[in-house]
């Protein structure tokens, strides 16, 4: 290895943002140390947990929307049919955790899989309207199959269960959710790295391009649409076994709605993006707005601050506010040597 | 065979509704290029600032109707300049998501101003009236009416009047009608303005049904859609005779199959017909070039 190919491994190595999701899991992980010490409120916890299943779940969207520019607007329904498939599967049929995990989460996308398949032949657009009737269609089953879903009061589920022995408490879930979120970043840091994502990232540029080099963007669309759904049945999983509570009206077009503005805002294509964009969209309403005087109160300031941002960043800042700090510190710089220039 | 009657007499006053809402859509995405998510969420917010109007002035439902479709018209500009015009050169993508902000912004603000609690809007008329062992209520028949004037008259504008030909031209090619002398912005405007107008109306037609509530469109949207979708994004009657036929078909699921899971059953149907005519029951093959 030459001295040139040891300095850009070196280079490559401190690049590899590894270490970087590691130390935010550490750093996640002293949340419950802290709520246990008083230094932060008991609700904390909850608020913080719900973010990070969000993530996964936007994680998956944001794969579909960044390389294959597809809007799936289903995310609720797929989210939701994973919260009451896991229920079902541990409250009632008392099967395992990780059997009912596989299940929930298969279940969606084999759903989602099927979807695709018809939509996706047609027009890119066709997929969001498809999923938006497939998504009220699940609304309408949460509803009216009452054995399994409970109808409109909902349905409880508890803590997982580990290995069949292993209970696991409020910390310890979220420790498992905070090492399932760290284990999806990796994972779809490597996907997008792989030859299919560089498959998605040449469709993503040009689609006749693609085809002409041998890439069936009719194939990558519907992988990356699985993807999408799978995250989604997998944060419904865990947020069942978190929040232990699901009911219908939990899964509307809104909640879809949600996670599309966590990409936009958070920045399409950029993984840490989306865990700055879902902290943004889920947690600025929760943690900050409504503690608020007199406009904290005021019902519907969340959507309209996130209904504002969406389109405020989309015109002004398209790439996301992930690359906000980056991009000014460059624009000043810039504007900083125009104006030295001007001076000579 | 009266119940036939019945459904099919159901069905035009419902398909009406649909036909407005997909009208206000089908014109948005030919002048502006994208598919328009809030059309719903906008017709649902002037639905409230009519019965608003109604509550606070108690003038007749039918003058209140007119002003309503007026405030929506000034809305629609309003999005429009504020949004719309400011998206000419993005991505289709982009702007449908802007569409779906839009519907967020329109949910939020509407219980701002609003309240929280659903309100009722009256019908136009009362009474009604037995034709072949079917009746049909007087409001049904204002409707029916008042929605196929209406349609007439914009196809008929369409076809022959300046502004008509404006709107096709910029919907074939936004760039060549620019050069041609065409004030494009004003068109898209104008459609957008026209669409939330048309919204409103099939909005507050569908009111004494249900009531003025947050989510009271959101079924009435996904059949506008799909509606445009069966009936192909090429044509402007296309989407509007898709309308009937879907209001049609979901009254007679209801009646003869399942009134719970007609709609379910009808979204199944059309993603299924989608396959077969990918371009919609009207459309014609677009060839993509590189």
């Amino acid at each position: 290895m030459s001295k040139q190919e040891k300095k850009q491994a070196v280079k490559a190595k401190s690049n590899s943002p590894y270490k970087q999701y590691l130390l935010f899991g550490l750093v996640l992980l002293l949340i419950p140390v802290l709520v246990h010490i008083g230094v932060i409120k008991y609700s904390f916890l909850t608020i913080i947990a719900s973010i990070l299943i969000y993530s996964i779940v936007a994680l998956g969207v944001n794969l579909l929307v960044g390389y294959s520019g597809l809007v799936s607007l289903g995310t609720a329904g797929f989210m939701g049919m994973g919260t009451y498939l896991a229920a079902y599967f541990t409250a009632d049929l008392k099967l395992p955790f990780e059997i009912s995990l596989i299940i929930s989460v298969a279940v969606p996308m084999i759903i989602g899989v099927v979807t695709g398949l018809v939509s996706l032949r047609i027009e890119g657009y066709y997929l969001a309207i498809a999923t938006l009737a497939i998504s009220e269609i699940l609304r309408k089953v949460f509803v009216e199959f009452d054995v399994v879903t409970n109808g409109f009061s909902g349905k409880d589920a508890d803590y997982p269960t580990m290995l069949g022995f292993f209970e696991l408490d409020r910390n310890s879930t979220f420790i498992l959710i905070v090492v399932i979120l760290i284990a999806v970043m990796f994972i779809t840091h490597n996907f997008i790295n792989s030859y299919t994502g560089r498959a998605l990232s040449t469709m993503r540029g040009s689609e006749a391009a693609a085809q002409a080099m041998g890439i069936n963007i009719y194939r990558y669309r519907l992988l990356s649409f699985a993807v999408a759904v799978g995250y989604a049945a997998l944060g419904g999983v865990l947020y069942i076994h978190f929040i232990k509570y699901t009911y219908p009206n939990a899964w509307t077009l809104l909640f879809s709605l949600n996670i599309l503005a966590v990409i936009i805002i958070g920045g399409v294509r950029s993984i840490p993006g989306t865990i700055l964009g879902a902290f943004i969209v889920f947690g600025v309403p929760d943690l900050i707005l409504k503690n608020l005087p007199v406009i904290g109160d005021i019902d519907g300031l969340a959507y309209v601050f996130n209904g504002v941002l969406i389109i405020v960043v989309i015109l002004l800042y398209p790439a996301g506010l992930i690359h906000f700090w980056h991009n000014t510190k460059m624009k000043l710089a810039k504007g900083r040597k125009g104006k030295e220039g001007n001076h000579a | 065979m009266n119940i036939f009657i019945q459904i099919l007499l159901n069905s035009l006053e419902t398909g009406g509704i649909y036909a407005l809402a997909s009208l206000g859509i089908i014109l948005i995405y030919r002048t502006s290029n994208t598919q328009n998510y809030a059309q719903g969420s906008l017709s649902m917010f002037n639905a409230f600032i009519t019965t608003f109007i109604l509550i606070k002035t108690g003038l007749p439902v039918g003058i209140v109707a007119i002003l309503g479709m007026f405030c929506a018209f000034f809305v629609g500009v309003l999005v429009d300049r504020v949004v719309i015009s400011r998206t000419l050169k993005m991505h289709s993508v982009s702007k449908q998501i802007i569409t779906l902000g839009l519907i967020m912004i329109f949910l939020g603000i509407a219980p701002m101003i609003f309240g929280t609690d659903p309100l009722q809007f009256p019908r136009f008329l009362y009474g009604s009236h037995s034709v072949l062992g079917a009746t049909i209520s007087y409001n049904a028949i204002v409707n029916i009416s008042v929605g196929i004037i209406i349609m007439l008259v914009l196809f008929f504008m369409l076809q022959k009047s300046k502004w008509g030909l404006s709107v096709r031209a910029t919907a074939s090619n936004d760039v060549v009608a620019r050069m041609m002398g065409i004030p494009t912005p004003l068109i898209t405007m104008a459609s957008w303005a026209i669409a939330a107008a048309l919204g409103t109306l099939s909005a507050l037609m569908l009111a004494p049904t249900t009531s003025v509530n947050l989510s009271m469109m959101d079924g009435v949207q996904v059949i506008a859609l799909l509606s445009c979708v069966l009936g192909g994004f090429q044509t402007f009657y296309g989407p509007v005779v898709a309308a009937y036929i879907i209001g049609t078909v979901s009254n007679l699921l209801s009646y003869y199959v399942s009134s719970t899971w007609s709609d379910s059953i009808l979204y199944l149907l059309i993603l299924a017909l989608i396959l077969f005519r990918p371009n919609g029951l009207f459309g014609k093959k677009i060839v993509k070039k590189v």
